[in-house]
């Protein structure tokens, strides 16, 4: 919450620019259609899981073949275990110490099953999926990314990094992203619904950012978990930054959230017959600012 | 102004379907009017999706809309498929011609390995306290020990397989290692490369000083000129990268690392190709009991081929360079090397989408460096 009140505090109140970093860690991708959509990238602590993962099924693959390959390397019979048996068990070692996450990776779209236990793809940065000699280099390169030991550098890099790539992923021009399996809520109601004369002290559409729509419906969203003493400490860290942006005044601050929450996605109740327009603060829309014509008074 | 739940209820049906439609299997196994079926839904909820976002349409549906397009599009534009056939390709030409392009590159390698290893033969010959002073004496007992009798009764097939087993984990491990730490601005590539020349060079010059010199140099001649070369280059590769971080063109430092990942793609493969065949003749050729005039023809013959390959394969008949005489003598400097040609291009380029905006290059502060 701290975080967002400084986000609205750094918004002027005439100026909504778009570009301003999003709140959350993500990566915007511009699709041939001139689509951007959003992909949400994956932080050092599920990628560690996912390396956790995957490093199990590496050792279960290497005892199990290399069992095998020593009980069959013995069954010739040769000197004692049989140095065949030892051979393909080294080779075999290396195959999956070097080359585990590039088949896998490869043949399953981006997603090594330590990343598909968690959720997680690899993905080149303009969102196509990645080819066999990107995941190439990018696998190889854990051979800098894990020294001195523990992934060190790699974590630094990452850490540093907007988009959380290690070392190999820059080389290769990947990103890790996490794909939820995602739904669409039932809509968020308030409780008890908003009147139609608290409504009406809020206008219409209050122009908040996409963002801060966003922060406040995550918000709204967990009325049901926060005690209302709670609810209200929250709300009070950011309720003062709009009230004063919106020339608005309020009783509680948690309510008034949840209002300009609901005026600002479901619009007009419809026993609303006529929606109060706002009145604007000019001095905030700059000096010199003409406010525009009203209706019939001086449109064609 | 349409609301959020006027917005959900007209839309959300297509949603579904996309949903349902995207599953785990490759495109090109479901029947064709499903495929044209999800690129009709997957532009209607781009569209959508840009319109919830900017009427300001809550999170879980921008979101939701977030992960089905991205889902889609990633169906959609699926990569080239890579082909056997052009990973063959990549190392039979483009690999020489990439290693030919970066020539400063590999020579910078071969001279950071083999001086040492000059170095390591020459001091080790001269006294064995040199030779302790860089290796374990156990380990240089060890050597002594494995080559103190020739390879003229060979030695028994299983011992040769755990050994080539031992080549491919340890050598070409080496040669990985020698390439990805040149990323931290070349310094682990130098590293690496000096330290194994002085390793490989001492070991070499202890087991000729204690007397055993024509058992060992019979053993290695066969496979050495692909093992030592292919380190060799992989370190230079590990190079480029590193000075691909400090000269930039003007590019951000991942940019600029990114334009080099094909050639880089190349070499390493180039390189694993050459331990590879290092791995088996090391296994199976070297110890065997050949007679050793036999080896060092071989060998002779070997270290000929390797020459050829690198610096012959892969040439263009026709020299585009002097086909145009006005051409400015800067061009050849920034235009990609021939062999991008070969390795598969980005597959962004095809599609003409620029890519995510590089960010500064933030983690190339020199705290990391070495």
């Amino acid at each position: 919450m701290a975080g967002m009140q400084a986000q609205l505090a750094r918004r002027s109140p005439t100026t909504r620019d778009e570009e301003a970093d999003p709140l959350d860690t993500t990566a915007d991708v511009e699709t041939p259609e001139h689509v951007r959509f959003r992909y949400r990238t994956a932080g050092p602590a599920r990628r560690a899981a996912a390396y956790l993962v995957d490093l199990m099924v590496r050792a279960v693959i290497i005892s199990v073949f290399g069992f095998l390959a020593l009980i069959g390397g013995a069954s010739l019979g040769e000197e004692g275990i049989g140095g065949v048996g030892i051979g393909l068990l080294l080779t075999l070692y290396f195959l999956v110490e070097w080359f585990y996450y590039v088949v896998s990776e490869t043949l399953m779209g981006g997603r090594s099953l330590g990343k598909r236990a968690l959720r997680l793809r690899v993905v080149k940065q303009s969102g196509v999926p990645l080819s066999f000699s990107d995941s190439l280099l990018r696998n190889l390169l854990r051979g800098a990314d894990l020294l001195p030991n523990f992934y060190l550098v790699g974590m630094i890099v990452m850490g540093r990094d907007r988009y959380f790539r290690r070392l190999g992923d820059m080389v290769a021009g990947t990103l890790v992203v996490s794909e939820e399996s995602s739904r669409v809520r039932e809509p968020l109601m308030i409780h008890p619904p908003p009147t139609a004369k608290e409504l009406s002290r809020i206008p219409a559409r209050p122009g908040l950012s996409a963002d801060e729509v966003e922060a406040l419906e995550l918000f709204v969203g967990r009325f049901g978990q926060l005690s209302p003493a709670r609810q209200e400490e929250l709300a009070d860290l950011v309720a003062p930054t709009l009230a004063d942006r919106l020339g608005l005044r309020y009783r509680s601050a948690a309510r008034f959230l949840g209002l300009l929450y609901f005026r600002e996605t479901r619009g007009v109740l419809p026993e609303e017959s006529q929606p109060p327009r706002p009145t604007p603060n000019l001095a905030d829309y700059g000096p010199g600012f003409q406010p525009p014509p009203q209706p019939g008074q001086g449109w064609p | 102004m349409i609301g959020r739940d006027e917005f959900v209820a007209k839309r959300s049906a297509r949603w579904d379907e996309l949903e349902r439609l995207l599953v785990d299997k490759g495109l090109h196994r479901l029947p064709p009017a499903t495929i044209s079926r999800i690129a009709a839904l997957y532009r209607s909820i781009c569209a959508d999706l840009m319109r919830a976002r900017s009427l300001g349409i809550g999170a879980d549906v921008t979101g939701h809309l977030d992960v089905l397009a991205s889902r889609a599009h990633n169906v959609l534009y699926a990569p080239k498929p890579y082909r056997l056939r052009a990973l063959w390709e990549l190392v039979l030409f483009g690999f020489p011609r990439a290693f030919r392009a970066n020539w400063r590159f590999n020579l910078l390698a071969f001279v950071l390995f083999y001086l040492p290893f000059v170095v390591g033969i020459l001091g080790a010959l001269h006294s064995t306290e040199f030779a302790e002073g860089i290796l374990p004496r156990s380990m240089l007992r060890g050597m002594e020990e494995a080559y103190s009798h020739g390879f003229d009764d060979g030695r028994a097939t299983g011992a040769d397989a755990a050994m080539a087993g031992f080549y491919v984990h340890n050598n070409v491990g080496i040669a990985f290692r020698c390439f990805s730490t040149g990323i931290l601005f070349g310094f682990g590539s130098m590293f690496f490369l000096v330290y194994n020349g002085l390793v490989t060079g001492t070991v070499l010059g202890h087991v000729m000083h204690v007397g055993h010199g024509v058992n060992i140099l019979t053993f290695v001649c066969g496979h050495s000129p692909f093992e030592l070369n292919a380190i060799v280059i992989a370190g230079g590769a590990g190079l480029q990268m590193g000075y691909a971080l400090v000269r930039t063109d003007g590019l951000t430092r991942t940019a600029s690392l990114r334009r080099r990942a094909p050639e880089l793609f190349a070499q390493i493969s180039g390189a694993a190709f050459m331990l590879l065949i290092a791995a088996f003749i090391e296994g199976f050729w070297s110890p065997s009991s050949i007679p050793p005039p036999v080896k060092w023809g071989f060998a002779g013959v070997m270290t000929i081929l390797v020459l050829l390959y690198l610096l012959l394969f892969g040439r263009q008949r026709t020299r585009p360079v002097k086909a145009k005489p006005g051409r400015k003598r800067g061009d050849s400097a920034d235009a990609p090397p021939p062999s991008s040609r070969m390795s598969s291009p980005p597959p962004s380029s095809r599609m003409s989408t620029p890519p995510v905006s590089a960010p500064p290059p933030s983690f190339a502060s020199p705290r990391q460096g070495g």
